[in-house]
């Protein structure tokens, strides 16, 4: 168990001095903006623990601040980094895309991070901004409970990377199948993985080791 | 590819029968063969299973030419179909054949399938994306037993030398590789496949010796003045008798105390810096946020 633990880590390092933006950091975009070497003055961000943290993304909220204040829409992206919520369709900017020497570029409007304060979760009922508390149910699920009415905000489903949603899915030709999957076939025993496969495959090891010396 | 059996990774290509055994990927493992790795430690294809499989099967060609000239037999057209060949386990409609008398110690698997099995299936070719299932979580590999673990590990081997391929091939015709999430699905699997087998080689070990580590060690200073863990090594002759290992010093004289007085104070002064950086940061935070003061004061 605690050697699984330890062999987690081991991905991309993000420097000390690393602006986050709404990109991730493994894209070209991010690493063009975070080239080696740069710094950059330190941005302040007001520290939320993991566990406190309540937005997520599919989650609907109101803006209380700003152009589109009081409106409400579906989070897109959530940059905890920074706290930013990036909500789908407020907030705009207008800009240019896919500019060439010919081309002048597609006019669009791009949405700009909000920040955790400038949002409220809606109760889910009455369709208006409530304070928001992690709590537990009786079955002892962590739930985020509205404090105004005390009802439960569900969580947003929350779609798999990889696009596969596990109650339409049917087995392709290489996957097993879920009670082969989970199937027990581990009986505890005292000889070690090599043993157990020297003897399934009748493999007898007459040879004897030659002396050596550790030091 | 790394992964892939290396060919001539010290396999003689003395017959032609001798190079097609060593072009067979490592995981046609019959029964009753003795597989050889002449590094000493002998394992069974698990970890780096791939380089002492590839080796065996260099080896195990080597005994196989020289028990078919010993016993007068010549490879013939019909190796394929050659009696005394089991095809390999993993697959669940077993084909066994009975072995031949001039074969009687060596069984040795044959696949009928050659280079195809570094390709996909001929359906999802030129497809932009081909379904696959999730990666073999943890829990559910403690619950099999070593050998469907072992047969596991070469079933994903196979899949990660064809992902391989395809992902070389993609960059060599300029495209995108069809889901590439496979290769990181079959990687987790492997890697959780490994954590299982050292776990239960740890308890195992934990229960007979007491130890965690399978190779001895202590701490040591060096040259230097600093402390480590020290690893014992294997070797095949006697400390006194080891002329550059007994050069090493793992001691050291007294000048070296000065520089690490001097290394320590380094060491006090960064942790020093650290601190009081996280001080300042969390003061101008409490300035910007007044109500994370608030909640310190009241936490104290």
């Amino acid at each position: 168990m605690r050697l699984s633990a330890l062999l987690c880590a081991g991905r991309l390092r993000i420097p000390p001095g690393y602006r986050h933006g709404t990109w991730r950091p493994e894209t070209a975009a991010a690493q063009r903006r975070n080239p080696p070497g740069q710094r950059r003055n330190k941005i302040f961000v007001e520290p939320i623990a993991r566990e406190d943290w309540k937005v997520f993304r599919g989650d609907t909220v109101q803006v209380l601040v700003g152009k589109d204040a009081g409106k409400q829409a579906m989070v897109t992206q959530v940059v905890r980094a920074r706290n930013w919520v990036v909500v789908e369709g407020l907030n705009t900017h207008y800009r240019y895309v896919n500019r060439t020497a010919k081309y002048a570029g597609t006019y669009i409007a791009s949405e700009a991070p909000l920040l955790l304060s400038q949002i409220s979760l809606v109760d889910p009922e009455d369709r208006k901004p409530t304070e928001v508390e992690w709590r537990y149910t009786e079955e002892g699920e962590r739930v985020r409970v509205s404090l105004r009415s005390g009802r439960i905000i569900p969580l947003p489903l929350r779609e798999r990377r990889d696009g596969i949603v596990p109650e339409q899915w049917i087995d392709g030709p290489k996957d097993t199948t879920v009670k082969d999957a989970l199937e027990k076939t581990y009986s505890p025993s005292l000889k070690t993985f090599e043993e157990e496969i020297m003897d399934a495959m009748g493999i007898v090891e007459t040879r004897r080791p030659k002396k050596s010396y550790w030091y | 590819m790394a992964a892939i059996a290396g060919t001539g990774t010290g396999a003689e290509p003395a017959t032609p029968l001798a190079r097609r055994w060593v072009k067979l990927s490592g995981h046609h493992l019959g029964k009753g063969q003795i597989l050889h790795s002449p590094s000493g430690a002998w394992h069974c294809g698990r970890g780096g299973g791939v380089m002492a499989a590839a080796v065996g099967m260099a080896a195990l060609c080597r005994r196989l030419t020289a028990a078919l000239r010993l016993s007068g037999a010549r490879p013939g057209p019909t190796a394929a179909g050659l009696p005394g060949l089991t095809l390999n386990p993993l697959h669940k409609n077993l084909v066994k054949v009975e072995p031949v008398h001039q074969l009687k110690f060596l069984h040795t698997s044959l696949s009928r399938r050659g280079l195809e099995e570094f390709f996909d299936d001929p359906k999802n070719w030129g497809e932009k994306t081909v379904k696959s299932g999730d990666a073999w979580n943890i829990k559910q590999l403690r619950a099999k037993s070593s050998e469907d673990l072992h047969k596991l590990w070469y079933v994903l081997l196979k899949e990660k030398n064809m992902l391989l391929t395809l992902e070389q091939e993609s960059k060599r015709q300029l495209k995108p590789m069809p889901s590439p999430e496979r290769l990181e699905k079959v990687e987790k699997s492997m890697k959780n496949i490994d954590l299982v087998v050292k776990e239960r080689e740890i308890a195992l070990r934990l229960l007979q010796t007491g130890h965690e580590k399978p190779v001895p060690g202590e701490w040591r200073h060096d040259f230097l003045g600093r402390t480590y863990w020290y690893t014992y090594k294997e070797w095949p002759i006697p400390w006194y008798l080891n002329k550059k290992h007994k050069k090493r010093r793992f001691y050291y004289l007294r000048h070296v105390n000065h520089f690490i007085r001097l290394r320590l104070e380094k060491f006090l002064r960064r942790k020093a810096r650290k601190q009081n950086l996280e001080r300042t940061r969390r003061k101008v935070l409490e300035r910007k946020f007044p109500h994370l003061a608030a909640k310190s004061q009241s936490q104290q």
